[in-house]
């Protein structure tokens, strides 16, 4: 007798254990069951268990699962397992139940590291193969555009040149404003050793025009306007708004993409001054503070320091960043399978992917600016 | 009406004179009707009657503005019925017309998960249970399948293993054949009514699928968005060769 269990066991008058079950076999006692029944398994030694359900009034689907899983349990342990009295309706359940079913499909096993390593390097490949693909689509088509200028879609892209550019000037401003702030402060530290305090405003006039600007303008643009472009297009093709247009003949990529690009190349070099401009104030304020360098001395080393060429490279670079956010954006959101989940990681997919593609052509174009001297 | 209201242990489902309605607007009034344990009810109307209302209300979705609606003889829609609710939402499955399933759960983690959260199943035994319920409904293997890698029949398939993952007392179906060629449709109509004879269970059917209709229910109320309620109930036989000219005319695919 096992005291709280919801079976009893004896031997039958073969010498098999017998099971005798008192409550009925269901979610409620499923988990009391199972403990009892896989350690008497598992540690009795026993050859043979009959199962008597003559006491059970109910099976459900968990009582069933549970007789399933111990007989496996005992196939695996060499023990020999069958059921007895079981009544017409329990009967008539488990027989549904053990019916045999047509196999549609099998999902695949996951493979070993090597393998799905290799499958992820293929993958990746691929897709950039198809975003190569998409990259040239969009030039043969944004080709087209420019020669039909009067067809193109202006009030797209500036419905975009709003929400991406104008709509983002005031957390640009509060971002570079304070960027310029810390990097005074942290090159005033050091300079003010060699009393060269009025070279700050060089090296923050430099860094911010050359290289922080662009960046930063092109990181706020990818986190802004890129996920917003891949989770547009992909909420459309959810909802098959993109068959649609397929289907009436429009080409999606002159339609969906060339605004958007259009758009962003628009904001971007805009976006970029006014990130100096917000940039040099706050270098300007804190070399008033703790500097002693008057407003009017810091524009007057600015303008000596930085060139026409140093701010032209910038929004080159700037440029550069904001086609390839726009492109990867969409291609991203183009990308987007059948689900609302898949919305979210192409979302995030084109977020990451363009603040890599940042990096990636800043190092080429810096290399780039370098080797020609500019 | 095929039950009176004074047998309520009889009664898997009980309605008495519940309007619904969204804010101000009213959607159906006054409807009563009881469904016995073990019978299938179809819910019968044209797009726009307020079935779909209607079945919210059942589920405790919606709450009427007026009467009461009772499950296994326990108020779900009173103020203070919260516990009954939950209560009831133990015994009650529900088959969404999307199938509704979780598109970042694989079709055998959204069948685990109600038997995760609701049950005290061992997780010894869940993937035994998961199994189960897929091969009753002929998907046996697509346990690692994404909903979005299955077909509008197989969606709908997985979603009623997940409405009857922990074997509920009653099954609440929206247009379970819904937007299915015949022969798929066909195969869930029959699978509705082997999970009603072999296990039991009550169901409430919401359908425009006259095929459907005439395979698997007992008796069948018909709601009308003009007449804001049921207009007629009865078997299939009566309800075709009715004299109510709308009622008639559903039957029989007329326009009016």
């Amino acid at each position: 007798m096992n005291g709280g269990l919801p079976f009893e066991t004896g031997r039958s008058s073969e010498g098999e254990l017998l099971v005798s079950f008192k409550r009925p076999l269901s979610y409620e006692n499923a988990a009391q069951t199972w403990q009892g029944l896989s350690a008497l398994v598992v540690q009795e030694d026993n050859v043979s268990i009959v199962f008597d359900l003559s006491g059970v009034s109910k099976v459900d689907s968990a009582g069933a699962a549970l007789l399933r899983s111990i007989q496996r349990l005992c196939d695996r342990k060499g023990v020999r397992f069958r059921i007895q009295s079981v009544e017409p309706p329990i009967r008539h359940f488990l027989e549904y139940l053990e019916r045999e079913t047509p196999k549609q499909g099998q999902p695949e096993l996951p493979g070993s590291f090597v393998s799905r390593f290799g499958a992820f390097l293929i993958e990746q490949s691929a897709e950039l193969v198809d975003f190569a693909r998409f990259c040239g689509s969009f030039l043969a088509v944004a080709g087209g555009s420019l020669r039909r200028l009067r067809r193109f879609r202006w009030n797209e892209s500036l419905y975009y040149l709003q929400l991406a550019g104008a709509d983002a000037m005031t957390i640009l401003f509060l971002m570079m404003f304070l960027l310029g702030l810390v990097m005074t402060f942290q090159a005033a530290i050091q300079l003010r050793q060699f009393g060269a305090n009025i070279y700050v405003a060089d090296l923050v006039s430099l860094a911010l025009s050359r290289e922080l600007a662009p960046v930063f303008t092109a990181m706020l643009l990818a986190g802004r306007s890129g996920s917003a472009f891949a989770a547009e297009i992909g909420t459309m093709k959810v909802g098959e708004e993109l068959d649609a247009l397929a289907v009436m003949g429009f080409n999606l990529t002159e339609l969906i993409t060339v605004p958007k690009v259009i758009a962003l190349m628009m904001a971007a070099p805009l976006l970029t001054i006014w990130a100096n401009f917000a940039g040099i104030v706050g270098g300007i304020v804190v070399s008033a503070v703790s500097l002693d360098l008057t407003p009017y001395s810091f524009m007057h080393e600015v303008y000596s320091a930085v060139t026409l060429g140093d701010i032209m490279g910038g929004l080159l670079k700037t440029e550069v960043f904001a086609i390839l956010i726009a492109l990867v954006g969409c291609f991203r959101g183009f990308q987007t399978g059948l689900g609302a989940d898949s919305v979210g990681r192409q979302t995030t997919s084109a977020v990451v992917s363009g603040l890599f593609l940042i990096i990636f052509a800043d190092a080429i174009l810096t290399v780039l600016y370098y080797l020609l001297g500019w | 009406m095929f039950s009176s209201n004074n047998s309520r242990d009889r009664h898997a489902l009980c309605v008495e004179n519940v309007s619904l309605g969204y804010g101000e607007r009213a959607i159906l009034k006054n409807l009563s009707f009881c469904v016995e344990h073990g019978q299938i009810v179809t819910i019968l109307g044209g797009s726009g009657s307020g079935k779909s209302t209607l079945l919210k209300g059942l589920i405790g979705l919606l709450k009427p503005t007026e009467g009461r609606v009772e499950l296994y003889g326990k108020d779900i829609s009173g103020s203070g019925s919260e516990q009954s609710l939950e209560w009831a939402r133990k015994r009650i499955g529900v088959l969404f017309q999307s199938a509704a399933l979780i598109g970042s759960l694989t079709v055998a983690e959204n069948i685990a998960l109600p038997i995760q959260e609701f049950s005290n199943a061992p997780a010894e035994i869940l993937p035994e249970i998961v199994r189960l319920k897929l091969e009753m409904v002929r998907l046996g293997g697509y346990e690692g399948y994404y909903p979005a890698e299955l077909s509008g029949g197989m969606k709908k398939r997985a979603g009623l293993a997940r409405a009857t993952a922990l074997d509920p007392h009653i099954l609440f179906c929206d247009e379970p054949t819904g937007g299915l060629d015949p022969v798929i449709s066909a195969e869930m109509d029959n699978l509705l009514l082997e999970l009603n004879r072999v296990l039991g269970i009550t169901m409430v059917v919401i359908t425009h699928d006259l095929s459907s209709i005439r395979a698997i229910s007992d008796w069948s109320i018909v709601v009308d968005g003009n007449a804001q309620g049921i207009i007629a109930t009865g078997s299939t036989d009566e309800l075709e060769n009715s004299p109510d000219r709308r009622v008639y005319d559903f039957f029989h695919r007329k326009a009016h």
